[in-house]
């Protein structure tokens, strides 16, 4: 019988999904793989009944926490897809000031209409079994997490930086065309799709492992960046990851 | 040496890529840098570049190569053939010349890497004489700024007009077919020529402080100066940058890519890096390189120290490329060997050149990357991660090991892992291997029947020598799954009980439901032939133990030997090691007596991927059995 699969938004643009939905041809395939039982973005049904969870986005309100508890109870696996999932994504920008002011710049006079807490990935509330990062997901990358996990193997997500895949892809270096990188301190995994287009890595997929923050930060402001922007450089996908170490 | 016209030259190269029969590579500008690329028109080359972003060896050996397809229903098989059109790669530095001369012999080290060779072979390098210099190149000082062989032909600009040197009759052909109006040199040009090449040497804005021959010994001087590694790798990012760029690095990963059918699939090469995080890491979570220092420093040693040990050349030919493209400016060699150099000056130790290697190349035949098809004819739950597998080679024939040997096993759609050999060379038709559940291989071939088909590489490595251990008293030390290879030679001996002296096993685990192999070893209580001495670390409250209750080490005061007739036979977790072997000297046993087998990440079990490396040693090769005679002066090892 064909796993039974499922795709859940939290606070988010549902750009992930969009790459699922997009997938094209690899997605009559991948059918062929999987039963989708609920995936708002394409179908109307939907159904409790399922094996793997995809889930997209931010735990960013108390109330997010029920939800995702009760994803987990009726999937075996639960796998985060996208930035705002796996590490919090530019959601936990907002975890830089009060709430209350966030709410009221966003929200304005009806603040108090809206419930919201520190934005955080989802492994902050429940276990996460695999994760697909980037803002959006590769989609190559989401056919090889679906494939391994299909196969019981346990997906082969880098634990190197960007670099690597820059290098292999003979792109010159962003701070060599004078501009702001923070390739080296971040996950591979997307073949340094940004910094083959000509423009730079923004650390969507989160920090690796071990990273050497001192030296990146340092690297940022010898190449002329102020410690103000090098923070700022880091704050954009690395809040919830820096808070943490 | 012959001369031709830039415009002739031209014509030359045009001519060149209108045959659609070659695959014309040269030197094309990259916004304001440099790449070889496919030349789509004469036009395109740029032949006063001063380097290039990667090195040519991308051409031979690419970031990304598919070695083996896969077919649940077929098995596995060499991929596709390429296109086999030779490359011709025009503008080559001479450094990087010397780099391919460099990755040729690394390929061809015991046995040859089939992929490699079947580009490299076919190619045409046309060279040509640097003219504008990087800032970061020290060619000149590793010796590498001009060259006078390696090439098919070789140009110097003289102006108007290219010197060629002829370097290979393949080179010659490749004039005589395509070039029109090529004359021979007059006296002056190859005056002229060899005036260019004194000047590229000019041209070196890096200063090595000290003789390069020196380097070998330098190294060998500072491994154990840890401050000073830790120094200069303070601000390593760890991404890699320097060795990926590097044209004598030659690491690599293989992994596996099932399609979305997940019945078919391909396994595929990509470069790895020593720098790495994970780069020694193995399937139970040890990293055997775990620290910025420690990569850093290997990065050092294997281009200055190992590998000129072994094939006599230090693998650094100045290109610079690690320099420039490292961010936080810590991967210069000529800064580090500089300040190595001064440092140890200062200290008041003599450096004296390190004597020349004894270098004996052999090529035995070439790498085969594509698994034979196997069956698992029985399996035997042993403990909770452990299962026996028996496995017996689809075309009939017999594995032919030698025990401590191991195998690269396939499971279709996971990927390959090494796994040690468990039965004796004496068990013919089929052979064991004793599996722990520990990586994605492991997992999956648990969940495999009898029935099933997996791929079986090798036997890999240098094994136990059952001859020279003949008459000896054998003493058998076991921790956990290190009972597995040691048993292929345990048994063995058992088959061959007369040949040996006193026998004795020693086999610790952590607890009684983690013993391997227990009604084997229960029979063996009943052998007079035989000492057999378990241990457990501890035994929980609902589970039954009367044997000996304590580390393996506890049992060895237990037994009693003669230090001169016998060799300890000892496997275990890598903690375990040094204990054992130091309760072993204490009982006055000869380090050439004590023999070890050693566990390291091995992807390709050929000594050509890197990740097994400890030190210059590769244990895949080179081991997985040691004297510890041989091993005990490498750092890295224990």
């Amino acid at each position: 019988m064909k796993p039974k699969v499922a795709f859940f938004d939290f606070a988010g643009c549902e750009g992930d999904q969009l790459q699922i939905a997009n997938l094209e041809e690899d997605l009559l395939a991948l059918l062929g793989q999987v039963e989708v039982v609920s995936f708002r973005e394409v179908m109307k049904e939907h159904s409790d009944d399922y094996d793997i969870a995809f889930v997209e986005g931010s735990c960013t309100r108390l109330q997010d926490e029920d939800r995702l508890k009760q994803i987990r109870k009726n999937a075996k696996i639960v796998v985060a897809i996208g930035s705002c999932a796996t590490i919090g994504g530019i959601n936990a920008l907002r975890n830089y000031r009060e709430i209350d002011d966030a709410k009221r710049i966003v929200y304005g006079d009806s603040a108090n209409l809206f419930d919201a807490y520190t934005a955080r990935p989802i492994d902050a509330i429940i276990p996460v079994d695999a994760y697909v990062h980037g803002c959006p997901i590769d989609k190559d990358e989401f056919l090889h997490v679906v494939k391994s996990l299909l196969l019981g193997k346990k997906p082969d997500i880098p634990t190197y930086p960007v670099c690597v895949e820059c290098k292999k892809n003979e792109n010159i270096c962003a701070f060599e065309r004078g501009q702001f990188c923070v390739g080296p301190v971040t996950r591979a995994g997307c073949n340094s799709c940004c910094i083959n287009e000509g423009t730079i890595c923004w650390g969507c997929r989160g920090l690796v492992d071990n990273p050497n923050e001192n030296a990146q930060k340092e690297v940022l402001i010898k190449n002329g960046l102020t410690v103000d922007d090098a923070i700022k450089k880091f704050r954009l996908y690395f809040g919830w990851q820096e808070r943490r170490r | 040496m012959k001369i031709i016209s830039k415009g002739d030259f031209k014509s030359f190269v045009n001519a060149l890529i209108m045959d659609s029969s070659l695959n014309v590579i040269g030197v094309k500008s990259k916004a304001d840098k440099f790449a070889f690329g496919s030349l789509e028109s004469a036009d395109d080359l740029i032949m006063d570049y001063d380097v290039t972003l990667l090195p040519p060896k991308k051409y031979f050996f690419p970031q990304r190569e598919t070695l083996v397809t896969y077919d649940v229903a077929k098995g596995f098989s060499a991929k596709d053939p390429v296109e086999k059109k030779p490359t011709v790669i025009i503008g080559v530095h001479p450094y990087d010349i010397v780099a391919l001369l460099h990755m040729d012999e690394i390929f061809r080290e015991t046995k040859s890497d089939p992929y490699y060779f079947e580009k490299r072979k076919s190619s045409i390098i046309i060279g040509v004489n640097i003219q504008k210099m990087s800032k970061w190149c020290f060619a000149a000082h590793m010796g590498c700024a001009t060259i006078d062989h390696g090439y098919d032909l070789m140009l110097t600009d003289l102006g108007n007009r290219y010197a060629i040197s002829i370097g290979s009759q393949k080179g010659e052909l490749l004039l005589d077919k395509y070039a029109k109006n090529v004359q021979n040199a007059l006296a002056r040009d190859i005056q002229l020529v060899g005036q260019k090449k004194r000047e590229v040497i000019a041209m070196t804005q890096q200063k090595l402080d000290f003789s390069p021959e020196l380097i070998p010994e330098l190294l060998s001087k500072s491994y154990e100066k840890s401050a000073f590694w830790e120094k200069h790798s303070e601000k390593c990012l760890a991404c890699g940058s320097c060795v990926l760029v590097c044209p004598t690095c030659y690491c690599f990963d293989v992994k596996d890519n099932p399609d979305l059918s997940l019945e078919q699939g391909e396994r595929v090469r990509t470069w790895d890096g020593c720098l790495l995080e994970d780069f020694a890491k193995i399937a139970s979570g040890e990293n055997f390189r775990p620290t910025r220092p420690t990569r850093y420093r290997h990065r050092y040693f294997k281009k200055g120290k190992y590998l000129y040990d072994r094939f006599g050349f230090i693998s650094c030919v100045g290109c610079g490329r690690c320099s420039s493209n490292c961010l936080p400016d810590i991967a210069n060699p000529v800064n580090l060997f500089n300040d190595m150099y001064h440092e140890t000056k200062a200290s008041g130790v003599q450096i004296t050149p390190a004597s020349t290697p004894e270098v004996n190349i052999q090529t035995e035949g070439n790498i085969d990357y594509v698994p034979r098809l196997a069956t698992i004819v029985r399996k035997e739950v042993m403990t909770v991660y452990e299962t026996l597998f028996e496995i017996k080679l689809d075309d009939g024939s017999e594995l032919g090991h030698a025990p401590g040997q191991f195998v690269e096993v396939s499971v279709f759609g996971i990927g390959e892992a090494p796994i040690s050999i468990s039965s004796p060379p004496t068990k013919k038709d089929t052979f064991e291997l004793c599996v722990r559940k520990l990586g994605n291989v492991t997992t999956k071939l648990h969940t495999l029947q009898v029935g099933d088909k997996v791929g079986i590489r090798g036997p890999f490595g240098k094994g136990f020598d059952p001859e020279a251990l003949k008459n000896k008293d054998l003493l058998f030390i076991a921790g956990g799954l290190g009972l597995a290879p040691l048993r292929s030679l345990f048994n063995y001996v058992l088959d061959n009980r007369k040949d040996y002296g006193k026998v004795t096993l020693l086999y610790g685990c952590k607890e009684p439901r983690e013993l391997l192999f227990t009604e084997e070893l229960l029979a063996l209580t009943k052998r007079d032939d035989v000492e057999y001495k378990p241990t457990v670390n501890w035994c929980p409250e609902n589970e039954v133990w009367t044997g000996n209750i304590g580390v393996i080490t506890t049992l060895i005061p237990q037994v009693e030997f003669n230090p001169e007739t016998t060799y300890a036979i000892v496997c275990g977790p890598p903690i375990m090691y040094k204990f054992v072997i130091a309760d072993l000297k204490s009982r006055n046993v000869h380090d050439d007596h004590i023999i070890l087998s050693l566990e390291r990440r091995m992807k390709c079990g050929v000594g050509k991927c890197g990740h097994c490396q400890i030190n210059h040693v590769y244990v895949c090769k080179d081991g997985p059995v040691f004297n510890y005679s041989k091993i005990k002066g490498v750092p890295e090892a224990l």
